[in-house]
């Protein structure tokens, strides 16, 4: 690829413009300028790469596409989508909701008590206006050193997003629910999401956020530009505080979707975390959980399922920065057609963190004939009192299993469903939000039956 | 149909059994068979296990396979229900006269064959409730409502002696032996099949679950459900009364006989079957089926 074609360039009027446009404050735009210097600088990534290993979005023009916003949110009625409608009747119990979505208006929706109570829930425009004080602290700081290209450019354009504050002690037992249309999005477009989340000490929250974009040139394939997303999310949990998040991406094959998930976990904090990727053109996700302060515990976990060309790429990155610190990891992929799946887990263990106690599980289960998944877990450990494993499994459904259910009358595309749902609800039942268990598997179900007739793998 | 001229395995069975008793590898009975199985060979990965077997199962009847351990049993209870692994490379298996061999598991499921499965495979993520509704369903060709298929799953739980917490629990995962085997009786009793074959249902029960298990069979056999029961041992023929025992050896049957022969081969032992076959055998079932 010749730098002419993929110059990605970004002009500093692009920046200017989009603070300006929102009357930012002047330390927004200098962290936008600094990112976006940054951005300059950071080549492309490749397939070489090692955070990218297979992944190859080199042929991408990142200068080309155009940023769109979100349309502002209004406390009147949820926007009319099938995918909205059924999340909602499947939280009909819930503390709050924000739907953003291209194109159209959204809504948001919080429990008075709560808001009474002092906690924020609010589209990040808003967030920057009325609550900047309490943004700036986390916003205002350098990027990861290992933030990539499409991080950086998320950080100099994000656009749009959601803020939820909860202050110390006030714990939410219902979950808050955040969904972002794209179906919206015409080809070139680009969006850049910003989720910024801060559980105060001895806090509890749940979020549940969902990225849909279906339909959005579903046709896809052929000449036409991609969409792309490139979200970025933020969390911080106090310390004691119970943090759990959810975040689901549902797009259509021609989005590029390129994430990155950062939580901080202070002392005795737990944070749970699970990641539903059900579809996508490219998907490349890092999520990385930083254990600060003795006591901090984190269940990451993963459920993918890819069908047709779609690619996934995922990266976990566990760093134990304080003695007596724990992890567990658990990323499942099923894989149909074609689809394809990179896996890298890292457990980073400082010298400081004796007695942390890390497990990482990976298990990728191949549907489709031409399928294929990497599974890459690695382990980098200064301290010497430590407990740390990992495991990793690629194979085919267990023929076994196929035989018995077919044994009982269901077809083999009936079985397989059942033992890909079972493999992903194992995993799902640890998930402290009973409500999405099924919620979620009516996601994946979906996709499963959508499957095109003729394309059952051979089992 | 072109006539069908008994292979070498059969004609032996044949020599063997006395004049005048029907046997089930005669279908001159008035019952039409269910099962008749003729001159079947089957490999599994190229290496042939079952070499020649033939077998008739009229409606209503209950037939007991003995034998040792690797004489063929179970891959017989595999190729019965269309496991994949399992290559019929000669013969016939005709369900109600109809050719099976190129029939997938899940269509002979559909006609009412049945396996209850030596080693139940573990299914986790997938719960008992869930699974068995599928199962009805996909038999049956109609959804029964939510209340329906709880009462009936009530009554045959009960019988079972299983306890509801069962149906939450995913399938074979972390069970006993004794909890997947009333799970494979349980299937059985809402599947309804015409034919069941039961692969070692008793290994691994103690007595009184052995008891429950054989009495949730009996309560299903009549006329409308026959029965291939596949055992090791005696035992549990001391509650499931078979019409017929056949005995096993080296992938085909060598012996033929009412429910006496399987005392009779508690007492002497398998061995006594190798051991000068045709002489042993002719005086044993003999006197197995002398009045």
């Amino acid at each position: 690829m010749t730098e002419t074609k993929t110059a990605s360039t970004i002009a500093r009027q692009r920046v200017d413009d989009l603070a300006a446009r929102h009357g930012e404050a002047g330390w927004l735009k200098e962290a936008r300028l600094s990112d976006w210097e940054l951005y300059l600088k950071c080549p492309m990534p490749t397939p070489r790469d090692q955070d990218w290993h297979g992944t190859d979005l080199s042929a991408l023009d990142l200068s080309a596409f155009t940023a769109v916003d979100f349309q502002p949110v209004e406390p009147k009625s949820p926007p009319e989508h099938p995918f909205v409608a059924r999340t909602l009747r499947h939280f009909s119990r819930r503390a709050g909701v924000i739907v953003q979505a291209v194109g159209r208006p959204g809504y948001i929706e919080l429990d008075a008590g709560l808001a009474a109570r002092g906690v924020i829930l609010c589209d990040l425009s808003t967030a920057l206006r009325e609550h900047g004080d309490r943004l700036r602290p986390y916003l205002a700081v350098p990027a990861k050193p290992d933030l990539n290209k499409f991080g950086l450019m998320a950080r100099a354009l994000f656009n749009c997003g959601l803020f939820l504050f909860v202050p110390p002690g006030v714990e939410i037992d219902l979950p808050i629910l955040s969904m972002a249309l794209t179906g919206g999005a015409t080809a070139g477009s680009a969006i850049f999401p910003r989720l910024i989340v801060l559980a105060g000490d001895n806090s509890k929250v749940s979020l549940i956020h969902a990225s849909a974009g279906e339909g959005a040139g579903r046709s896809g394939g052929g000449e036409s530009a991609p969409v792309l997303h490139s979200g970025l999310v933020e969390i911080q949990a106090g310390a004691g505080a119970r943090v759990s998040f959810l975040d689901l991406y549902q797009f259509g094959s021609n989005v590029v979707s390129v994430n990155r998930s950062e939580a901080a976990v202070a002392q005795d904090a737990e944070f749970t975390s699970l990641t539903v990727a059900l579809g996508g053109g490219t998907t490349k996700s890092d999520i990385a959980t930083y254990l600060q302060a003795p006591g901090a515990a984190s269940w990451v976990s993963g459920l993918v399922l890819g069908s047709g060309h779609e690619h996934f790429n995922f990266n976990t990155i566990e760093e134990h920065n304080a003695p007596d610190t724990r992890s567990d990891i658990n990323f499942r992929v099923a894989l149909g057609d074609s689809s394809a799946s990179v896996y890298q887990g890292i457990i980073r263990v400082a010298r400081v963190a004796q007695r942390t106690n890390a497990y990482q599980q990976n298990r990728n289960l191949l549907l489709g004939g031409q399928s294929k998944a990497d599974s890459i877990p690695k382990l980098e450990i200064l301290a010497d009192d430590v407990k740390c494993s990992h495991g990793a499994t690629v194979g085919p459904v267990d023929r076994d299993q196929i035989f018995y259910l077919m044994s009982r009358g269901l077809t083999e595309s009936e079985a397989e469903e059942l033992i890909v749902l079972g493999f992903f609800k194992t995993v799902l039942e640890s998930y402290p939000v009973a409500e999405a268990v099924d919620w979620v598997l009516e996601s994946a179900s979906q996709k499963l039956f959508r499957k095109p007739s003729g394309q059952t793998p051979a089992i | 149909m072109p006539n069908f001229n008994f292979p070498a395995a059969a004609g032996w069975q044949a020599k063997i059994v006395p004049g005048g008793r029907r046997l089930p590898n005669e279908t001159m009975s008035q019952t039409k068979p269910i099962l008749a199985i003729k001159n079947l060979h089957v490999s599994v990965e190229d290496k042939e296990i079952l070499k020649g077997v033939s077998l008739t199962i009229n409606a209503g009847e209950v037939h007991a396979l003995m034998g040792r351990t690797g004489s063929g049993k179970s891959t017989l209870s595999y190729t019965l229900m269309g496991h994949p692994r399992y290559k019929v490379t000669a013969g016939q298996i005709l369900y109600k006269g109809e050719d099976l061999t190129a029939m997938p598991a899940d269509a002979r499921a559909r006609a009412g064959i049945y396996l209850a499965f030596q080693y139940p495979v573990a299914i986790p993520g997938v719960s008992v409730s869930n699974f068995l509704r599928a199962a009805v369903k996909a038999r049956r060709g109609t959804e029964l409502t939510i209340k329906e298929f709880r009462k009936e799953l009530r009554e045959q739980m009960n019988r079972l002696e299983m306890k509801d917490d069962f149906l939450s629990r995913y399938i074979n995962d972390g069970f006993s032996g004794g909890e997947k085997k009333r799970l494979e009786i349980l299937q059985m009793s809402l599947l309804k099949p015409e034919l069941a074959v039961l692969d070692e249902t008793d290994s691994g029960l103690d007595i009184d679950a052995l008891k429950t298990v054989a009495g949730g069979i009996n309560a299903m056999t009549g006329p409308d459900l026959s029965v291939l029961l596949i055992t090791h041992y005696q035992r549990i023929l001391n509650y499931i009364t078979p019409q017929f025992v056949h005995v096993m050896q080296e992938g085909r049957i060598v012996l033929s006989g009412g429910s006496e022969l399987a005392h009779e081969l508690e007492a002497r032992g398998y061995d006594w079957v190798t051991q000068e076959p045709a002489a042993t055998t002719d005086a044993a079932v003999a006197q197995a089926l002398a009045p």
